[in-house]
């Protein structure tokens, strides 16, 4: 082999090696976005939720023990300046508090159960991407090159939800 | 609750709709769903409308794929295309249409869906239907194929079982959202079921020719049925080129309002499946139209039907999957022993299948999905 001919090899690997590269690169970019959406869609969906909790229990008949549960579970999770954690646990402590009291409202509670639902599956499509995001971020070409960037690790959003989904047995 | 905007929908079918199958009708029920919500569905499949499909959808909102082949993936001969002349359909497709959100079913098999998810760059929504991993064939095709299901905005399984298979071997969550029917297609004039044979009369709905349809399990087992309980009738609907013992009625391929009729005069229905059944939608049907089920074990079907649930009394029968003799023994009891309650509580059952839910609950995938979509989808899609 003469020294053009080793060249035109090399050429031709890095070529294939550069061009791997930048589809990962393009699908651990575009897994990454993903999530991003998908949380604020979570996000908004959560806010909506205890939004409408709020809401609901300052309709007339509601009785004032009810009203101060939800409206306190509600108000802690809409804090503005929560943490990851934090959030999680506001958001499972509004859950609770929304099982238990929910079904005693008359007017309005399949509304909520609406918002519920909404939550629980913009959650799981957000953990989904989430899960997809770090597995690309797990491979060793993409640790060992970096393909990531500066992007932060999207973390998955653990709370208590509705425990049925869209199916009765969904999840069970 | 609001129902929102008019959503414009692209399904894709993977399979032709020239022959009959669970995820052709899935796909033509969720259009015909979607229509009557005043929502904007259209159809990409290979081949052309059969007169049935032409019934439940309008031709002016399907769209070939191109020619079919027939090609066994699955253990079922499916028709199926691939290929560049594909490709370049799919992608016209989708660039005439300029859908808000793809709904693509079997996104895993060689067909046009993963064509489609490859081309796609709105949101996708997927349906997986089929419960049996082909974990060496995916493990095969590699990267590109894993690239393809990262593309994925939601998926959405027929079954727990089928949901499983997604997170072992795609590594993705979906949502349960089983198979859907028009109940009252199954349940009108629901009167009393009599055979004009007057011989009690066990129905098998299925290809002749697939040994995973389980035929040969239910055909071994009519001699001690008879020896049983004196002469039945074998009422065996399906193509195939299998030819069956004289005792038998063969009715060949049978239409929808047929199917519907054949199962109300069912006194028993057996679905003697082998394998690789990840819904059912066949057992519900039958619940439906209020004739007793007796089916094999396959996990699918066990679920279905309720065993294996403490505090839920069954609305069928099951036995050993294969096992001729415990599907004689299941059928005699059966025909023994009519339970007229049960049938009241599998019909109550196979209500909450009924497209009204179903479709309700793809619906709010959809708009899930749309409002984790990219910024310009967020807004509208609540």
């Amino acid at each position: 082999m003469t020294v053009v001919d080793v060249a035109a090899v090399l050429i031709i690997l890095l070529l294939a090696i550069g061009w791997r590269l930048s589809w990962l690169a393009t699908r651990v970019d575009r897994a990454h976005a993903r999530a991003e959406r998908t949380w604020a869609a979570l996000d908004a969906a959560l806010v909506r939720r205890a939004q409408r909790a709020t809401e609901l229990v300052q309709t007339p008949g509601v009785d004032p023990a009810s009203a101060l549960l939800v409206s306190d579970a509600a108000a802690a999770a809409l804090e503005p300046d929560l943490d990851h954690q934090q959030r999680e646990q506001a958001e499972s402590d509004l859950s609770h508090v929304l099982e238990v009291v929910g079904p005693t409202l008359t007017a309005g509670a399949d509304g909520l159960v609406a918002e519920q639902h909404r939550a629980t599956l913009s959650r799981r499509l957000h953990n989904d991407a989430v899960a997809t995001a770090r597995a690309l971020r797990r491979r060793r070409v993409v640790r060992t090159f970096g393909l990531a960037g500066h992007a932060e690790e999207p973390q998955p959003f653990e709370m208590a939800d509705s425990r049925q989904l869209l199916w009765p047995r969904d999840g069970t | 609750m609001p129902e929102g905007r008019r959503l414009r929908v692209g399904l894709v079918c993977p399979y032709s709709f020239e022959s009959p199958g669970g995820v052709q009708n899935h796909v033509l029920g969720l259009a015909r769903f979607l229509s009557e919500r005043g929502h904007d569905p259209y159809v990409l499949a290979p081949g052309e409308l059969s007169e049935t499909a032409a019934g439940m959808l309008d031709p002016g909102r399907f769209t070939t794929a191109g020619a079919a082949v027939p090609l066994r993936y699955n253990g079922s001969v499916a028709r199926v295309n691939f290929g560049p002349l594909s490709a370049a359909r799919v992608r016209r497709w989708l660039r005439e249409h300029a859908f808000d959100l793809l709904h693509l079913h079997e996104p895993v098999t060689p067909s046009i869906s993963m064509l489609a998810l490859w081309a796609a760059d709105q949101p996708v929504v997927a349906t997986f239907h089929t419960a049996t991993p082909r974990s060496r064939s995916m493990q095969l095709a590699g990267g590109v194929l894993r690239a393809a299901i990262e593309k994925l905005d939601a998926g959405i399984a027929v079954s727990e079982s089928a949901r499983l298979v997604v997170i072992q071997h795609l590594g993705r969550d979906a949502m349960v959202i089983p198979n859907g029917l028009r109940v009252a297609d199954f349940a009108r004039a629901a009167g009393p079921r009599r055979t004009r044979t007057g011989r009690p009369r066990l129905v098998f709905l299925g290809r002749t020719d697939e040994p995973r349809k389980g035929l040969d399990v239910l055909l071994a087992a009519v001699p001690e049925i008879r020896a049983a309980v004196g002469d039945v009738e074998t009422v065996v609907a399906g193509q195939g080129s299998r030819r069956l013992p004289a005792w038998c009625t063969p009715l060949g391929t049978v239409l929808d309002h047929d199917k519907a009729a054949l199962l109300r005069s069912a006194d028993v229905f057996v679905a003697p499946h082998r394998d690789r059944e990840s819904f059912g939608i066949v057992l519900l049907e039958a619940l439906a139209s209020g004739a007793p089920v007796v089916a094999s074990d396959l996990p699918p079907f066990v679920d279905l039907l309720g065993h294996g649930r403490p505090g839920l009394d069954p609305v069928g029968d099951v036995f050993r999957v294969g096992d001729s003799q415990a599907l004689a023994r299941t059928v005699i009891d059966v025909l023994r022993h009519p339970n007229p309650e049960r049938i009241g509580r599998a019909q109550q059952l196979a209500r909450q299948y009924d497209w009204a839910r179903v479709g309700a609950a793809v619906l709010s995938v959809y708009r899930a999905t749309l409002a984790a979509g990219p910024a310009t989808d967020a807004r509208v899609a609540q």
